[in-house]
């Protein structure tokens, strides 16, 4: 933190180039009407008028950031290996929730090798232990990988944590109700 | 029906509601029980650092929703339950300021300069208890404010304010909430437009969903759940994720600590701390009543007001504040928990969320359906029964009925949460980040709701990343489709005035204010850059 960073110049100046941007070309181009429109000689309001005030809002923000608050104490450094951190992070997560969404299919077609009538994933998504085979495995994983991340090594322990936490979870979520459905059932 | 009724049948729905079992003949209605489960699950919730009444709310909110379902009669226990969150986590929130240094929220962090000081002279016990006494009367003087002023002003808000006065009005919330939170009214401006901008993506009135790039994903816009659990909670964890990797690297061991000497509060010390405690109150009752201005500020000038007072008022032999002087924790606790009660004034009167507690209880009642804070609940109508109404005066009753726990009860289990400050963090988030996708996909059944959440998320950290506070994105973003429909509404009742803000003259004093506070904050941060420059 410093009164040196020009994060709040960079920040500024980036939001009044992405609401002119929003203003002059996203939503003339994706709204179907204008600020005012004129319908059965009536004028109402279109539907471009209220994301506009936002690119307003974003606008007004972004000026007061270049001309007030250009050297304003304090200003926030942006931590480079902290984004590499939390890239990571999301990563780790999208490659969770991928193994968590293809698990259960995948597992039904390598079944369906050995046997004559195929299953379908589909139709067992609500039927143990098939439901729980993505959570279980996807969730294990993110669980997993996220302590071996931050703690900078994958052992026994976090396996077992990352176990331990995902039944937990299925307790709480799923054997008590018959309606809910864990991730990936509701939408496979 | 009459007030009074109305207020009586407030309270008899929450404890002749449908009952779940009887005690020696006496039926225990399923709101109690909720009431009591929420409050117990908050302190547990508030004493583990790195987690937060709104985590708790954010992971049981869909649990209770299957349990009760869709049906009004499923509102009560579910928002009973979210505040006795509400009330626990408010008096947890102190054990692992004081035990161990580390502020489980940023209103914390002030308890934390006398409250850590206190436990290293051996002193936490009784540090906890000066803690339990001030937040349960901070919140429960809050709760007597919100109750009498809520509805006054929600008559008022109806008999004086017609739609271009509600739109001036929701602008003006915005407005105000840009500017004060956060410290900066830039980046405030920035985080509302950011909010109202996802809340305007996939809805409008045309047949082509707006803004949705043409494509099926974004058609249907963002859920409320996924923006705002994306960007309060997952933006959250994601940022303390951050810090405690960068923290490993320079960690340092915890030391125990003995207790020592008396560690009761005697009657004389209570009377020595009840100044502070009042004033206090009264700053962060006044404060919270304030939409958007959270119980952060309330604490820092709670404990700045209460210090400048200590001063003239100590002997010689007390301890300053910041040394461990009890009166420094009975400062800030009674300010920032007396922020919960009044923040849910403009919730029920004006429908405008005021803090991430708030939030929840719209998300709950948004979700379950039947209840719309804003000023029709206090609609006293005697012909008809307002069903509002009576659950309004019902979530008053549920509030008194947590506070009775924490005056009675919480001060015990909130000592006895020591425990929970043992567990963990690396281990802690991650569960809880799985544990808050898993509700929201069970609430929203697509795997595209996780994906949003997590985008949300990243766009939190990146917020918090250069102090950009998120609650001015998640506050516009539940208002933005409320201030539309209002603007609409109002630009047709007008005859199609283009300047109906402008023509009337509240609505004109409310765009006035609205301008007004923005530039006042503006000129006061540029004021505050060339001073730290020369």
């Amino acid at each position: 933190m410093s009164n040196e960073s020009r994060s709040n110049l960079i920040l500024g100046v980036s939001f009044i180039l992405f609401s002119l941007l929003l203003i002059f070309v996203w939503i003339p181009l994706d709204t179907d009407s204008g600020i005012l429109e004129k319908v059965r000689r009536q004028v109402i309001i279109g539907d471009a008028l209220a994301p506009t005030l936002a690119g307003v809002f974003l606008l007004i923000g972004g000026f007061i950031l270049v001309v007030f608050e250009r050297n304003a104490p304090d200003q926030s450094e942006i931590d480079l290996v902290n984004l590499g951190f939390v890239a990571m992070v999301v990563l780790l997560l999208a490659v969770s929730f991928l193994v968590m969404r293809y698990t259960g299919p995948a597992l039904v077609a390598l079944a369906n090798l050995t046997r004559e009538t195929p299953l379908e994933y589909r139709l067992l998504r609500d039927t143990a232990p098939w439901k729980y085979s993505g959570f279980f495995i996807g969730g294990t994983l993110m669980i997993a990988g996220l302590i071996g991340l931050i703690e900078g090594k994958v052992t026994f322990r976090t396996i077992v944590i990352g176990i331990v936490a995902v039944l937990a979870m299925i307790a709480i979520y799923d054997l008590p109700f018959d309606d809910l459905l864990l991730p990936p059932n509701g939408d496979v | 029906m009459g007030t009074l009724d109305y207020i009586w049948s407030g309270v008899l729905a929450v404890f002749l509601g449908p009952e779940l079992f009887s005690l020696f003949g006496l039926p225990v209605s399923v709101t109690l029980v909720m009431i009591f489960a929420g409050f117990f699950l908050g302190i547990a919730v508030g004493a583990t650092p790195g987690l937060a009444g709104p985590i708790a709310m954010a992971i049981s909110l869909p649990i209770l929703i299957s349990v009760f379902g869709y049906t009004p009669d499923a509102l009560l226990p579910v928002m009973g339950f979210l505040i006795g969150v509400m009330k626990g986590a408010t008096i947890g929130g102190a054990v692992p300021a004081i035990l161990f240094n580390t502020p489980g929220t940023p209103d914390a962090y002030m308890t934390t300069l006398d409250g850590y000081p206190m436990t290293r002279k051996g002193q936490a016990r009784k540090a906890l208890r000066v803690a339990h006494l001030s937040s349960v009367s901070g919140d429960t003087f809050s709760d007597i404010v919100l109750i009498v002023c809520a509805p006054f002003l929600a008559l008022l808000v109806e008999g004086y304010l017609d739609l271009p006065e509600k739109t001036a009005l929701l602008i003006l919330s915005l407005s105000f909430i840009a500017a004060v939170v956060g410290g900066s009214p830039a980046k405030g401006l920035i985080s509302t437009g950011l909010g109202l901008l996802v809340a305007f993506v996939g809805t409008g009135e045309d047949f082509y969903p707006r803004l949705s790039l043409g494509g099926p994903v974004l058609a249907q816009g963002f859920p409320l759940a996924t923006a705002i659990l994306g960007v309060l909670i997952v933006g959250a964890v994601f940022k303390e994720l951050a810090d405690i990797w960068r923290e490993k690297r320079i960690s340092g061991e915890l030391t125990t600590i003995e207790d020592s000497g008396d560690q009761k509060l005697g009657f004389r010390e209570i009377r020595r701390l009840m100044p502070h405690i009042g004033r206090s109150a009264v700053i962060g009752t006044a404060i919270g009543a304030l939409p958007g201005i959270g119980s952060t500020l309330a604490a820092t000038i709670g404990y700045t007001v209460g210090k400048a007072r200590y001063q003239k008022t100590k002997s010689a032999d007390d301890p300053d504040f910041g040394k461990g002087a009890p009166e420094g924790i009975a400062a800030t606790e009674a300010a920032n928990s007396s922020v919960s009660g009044a923040n849910l004034i403009p919730v029920l009167s004006l429908g405008i969320p005021g803090n991430a507690a708030a939030v929840f209880l719209i998300l709950a009642a948004d979700s379950i359906g039947g209840f719309n804070p804003g000023p029709s609940v206090f609609r006293f109508t005697r012909d008809a029964v307002n069903p509002e109404l009576v659950i309004a005066f019902g979530l008053f009753t549920a509030m008194f009925i947590a506070n009775i726990l924490n005056w009675t009860i919480g001060g015990v289990f909130m000592r006895s949460m020591g425990i929970m400050t043992r567990i963990p963090k690396q281990i802690l988030l991650p569960t809880v980040l799985l544990l808050t996708l898993t509700a929201i996909y069970v609430q929203e059944t697509r795997m595209d709701a996780i994906w949003f959440t997590l985008g949300f998320g990243v766009l939190g950290y990146a917020m918090r990343a250069v102090a950009m506070s998120p609650l001015p994105f998640v506050i516009a973003f539940i208002l933005g489709g409320k201030l539309e429909e209002s603007a609409r509404q109002a630009f047709a009742a007008t005859g199609g005035d283009p300047y109906f803000l402008f023509t009337h003259p509240i609505a004109a004093l409310f765009m006035a204010l609205s301008v007004g506070v923005i530039v006042l904050t503006a000129r006061n941060s540029r004021a505050k850059a060339s001073g730290a420059t020369t």
